[in-house]
């Protein structure tokens, strides 16, 4: 055959070349059919193991922006430390040096500095600050002052005012909102004050130091009106709405205990807390001593109960009111637990003796008798294991924390005809499905920490903005608060009967008729 | 001493199962990119981090660091992307196979099934052996058996029929 050297293209070679192309034709097609049923099928297929219909909770949207220029909330913050400054970032604010750190060599914002500019604006304006050490009011003022907030935008307002003490704050005309992250022992004076003063406020967790300040503090919220929120972010967190969506719809079973834990170890940790930060800058002539100790007991400027004021209880409210709330709050969420019957509390201060009479090792049990349930509450300063909150249920057993992770119970009815190893996950939720294989390595990085981000509507949120968010958008008339006064009074009572039967080493009593606590 | 271009003359089997070969790893490829760049959530990043063995520090080093990360992401996704295309339509299939290759050898050795290391996926069991280092030498062989001139888009600038 005569050999073919001409540049002409066969159509025996036109075929023979595009042979394969039909492939992509079918890659697509087959794509495309996968996706949209692989996602239906993973869905009913976990439902139908948890024979539940629907699960709204992971359909929530997250509301739209309600604030521009027109309606910024002036905003004073009481209280400008650790924590003061995280709320103040969720609010569109930062001090120049963050944004000095967090710049890259060329000029390019680091990782965490470009989700402080992706996030939503709030739209409040940070107009007042009040604090007892002049180191933090300072930096308020620097915060206030430094324009660079989400979206790169320019507000082109003047630097919050500085108040000398939250009561003229609160009386100002030119503070909308007040927003406490003060030390426990002045949360409800000051609570109550803005709620009589007409201003809708933010209140960090714990709620109060006694529950005759809860009992005050709801009374005047109730009567006054104003838009609450107490700070525990963890009610916005996916993982628990979820929880609590398949409680109610029975896939726990009965749940009769439910564990929570504190496991820390370290001295900053355990509170002690003279050496962090810019705290080494804090002496008697820059502190507001008077102010800090306010209605307790008259005692001499004190260095340490300044600024590991949580450790004393005259000022904190002790490692439950510090921790354990966080827990307690999670687990009302999802069970809806209310305020125990009867608390049982032991422990002591083994380790860390220099500092107050916080105690390092804490056992407490909050007796639930109309629920069928008891609380347990593990604490240690001593050891940083991780142990995520556990609910025993009937039919499973759920570890819950940013994740959550169900196990059927072996002798489980509800799932008797699933065959599923119980050591292996009925459900599992993580909160961003980029995995290409779960292992076991990569669930324990996910189940960890369960406050900081959230994953909603599609987007990957921060938990703290959207507690604040929510609250925000109340006061501007749109939706109300999740962490209310109500539940802010379980949540102080449920955590100062445990305080009240660790000082008295004896069981205590909720008279729920009266509203007290009895003790033995 | 000059070089011989070495030409290789198939049977119609051994053609059709190497270029079936060639199909079936590219589509591998495409789909393992597709998936990647469709899932705004996806990134390297877990993986990553739970690297083992003699590279693991640098492995993580890489995910701790969100520039290195991003660029590791862009070119993770559209590597495998367009390695896949190229090796289903047979264009420039053999440096598709060597970039093929180059990406196995980094799966491999960020979580390789050494001696005493225990795997961090669960899925089957592997000593030294495992399917990233099988297809890694299955692209070798394609690129010393290359199809693409025969069966592929390469036969239209190819001089030799």
């Amino acid at each position: 055959m005569e050999e073919r050297k001409s540049n002409k293209i066969s159509r025996r070679d036109t075929l023979k070349a595009l042979a394969t192309i039909p492939v992509l034709g079918c890659f697509a097609y087959a794509y495309n059919a996968n996706s949209s049923k692989v996602k239906i099928k993973e869905e009913q297929n976990y439902l139908k193991k948890l024979k539940i219909n629907k699960l709204e909770a992971t359909d929530e949207k997250l509301f739209p922006p309600t604030g521009n220029s027109g309606n910024r909330i002036r905003f004073g913050l009481v209280g400008n430390g650790w924590r003061g400054e995280q709320l103040l970032k969720s609010l569109g604010y930062i001090h120049p040096d963050y944004v000095k750190d967090s710049t890259t060599a060329d000029g390019k914002p680091d990782k965490g500095f470009q989700k402080f500019l992706d996030q939503e604006d709030l739209n409040v304006e940070f107009a007042g600050v009040c604090d007892t050490f002049d180191v933090h009011t300072r930096r308020g003022v620097e915060i206030s002052a430094n324009d660079v907030h989400p979206g790169g935008r320019k507000y082109n307002i003047k630097p919050a005012k500085v108040f000398s003490s939250y009561r003229d704050m609160i009386k100002s005309d030119d503070i909308d909102a007040i927003i406490i992250a003060t030390a426990d022992h002045t949360h409800a004076q000051i609570a109550i004050a803005a709620a009589k003063a007409g201003k809708p406020v933010y209140l960090e967790k714990p709620m109060t130091h006694s529950i005759e300040e809860a009992k005050e503090l709801r009374n005047v919220i109730k009567s006054t009106g104003i838009v609450f929120q107490l700070g525990h972010e963890n009610r916005q967190q996916m993982s628990f709405k979820i929880a609590k969506e398949l409680y109610r719809k029975g896939a726990f079973g009965d749940v009769n205990m439910v564990q929570v834990y504190t496991n820390r170890n370290t001295i900053f940790g355990a509170w002690i807390r003279d050496e962090a930060f810019d705290h080494k800058l804090g002496n008697k002539d820059n502190i507001n001593w008077k102010e800090f100790i306010a209605n307790t007991p008259d005692c001499e400027f004190d260095f340490q109960k300044y600024f590991s004021w949580q450790r004393y209880s005259e000022y904190g409210t002790g490692i439950t009111g510090n921790d354990l709330t966080h827990q307690y709050d999670s687990m009302n969420q999802i069970l809806g637990l209310g305020i125990p019957e009867t608390v049982i509390a032991t422990g002591g201060q083994y380790y860390y003796k220099t500092h107050g009479d916080m105690p390092d090792v804490f056992n407490a049990v909050f007796n639930y008798p109309e629920k069928g349930l008891t609380l347990t509450y593990d604490g240690t300063l001593k050891n940083e294991t991780y142990r995520p909150s556990r609910i025993l249920g009937s039919e499973g057993t759920i570890d819950v924390d940013r994740a959550l992770l169900m196990y059927k119970d072996r002798h489980s009815k509800r799932y008797q005809d699933l065959k599923i190893d119980p050591s292996d996950p009925l459900y599992y939720y993580d909160p961003q499905n980029d995995l290409d294989a779960v292992t076991s390595a990569s669930t324990k990085i996910y189940l960890k920490g369960g406050y900081g981000p959230t994953f909603i509507d599609g987007k990957v949120v921060d938990t703290t903005l959207l507690h604040l968010k929510e609250w925000v958008d109340a006061i501007r008339g749109k939706g109300k608060t999740s962490c209310g006064i109500d539940e802010g009074f379980e949540e102080s009572v449920t955590y100062n009967l445990a305080n009240l039967a660790y000082d008295h080493k004896k069981m205590v009593t909720w008279d729920k008729v009266n509203e007290k606590a009895i003790i033995g | 001493m000059k070089k011989q271009k070495q030409h290789i003359e198939y049977t119609n089997w051994q053609v059709s199962s190497l270029v079936i070969l060639r199909v079936l790893i590219g589509w591998h490829f495409l789909y393992e990119g597709v998936v990647k760049v469709f899932n705004p959530n996806w990134s390297a990043e877990s993986f990553l981090n739970v690297s083992q063995g003699p590279f693991a520090d640098m492995f993580k080093s890489m995910a701790s660091n969100p520039e290195t990360l991003n660029v590791i992401n862009f070119c993770n996704q559209w590597g495998l992307v367009l390695i896949g295309l190229s090796l289903i339509v047979g264009l420039l299939s053999r440096w598709a196979s060597i970039g093929g290759m180059a990406l196995l050898l980094m799966y491999y050795i960020c979580n390789p099934p050494f001696i005493g290391l225990i795997p961090a996926s669960a899925e089957g069991s592997y000593l030294l052996v495992n399917k990233n280092l099988i297809e890694l030498f299955s692209l070798f062989v394609l690129y010393l058996f290359p199809t693409g001139k025969i069966i592929g888009l390469e036969r239209f600038f190819s001089t030799e029929k």
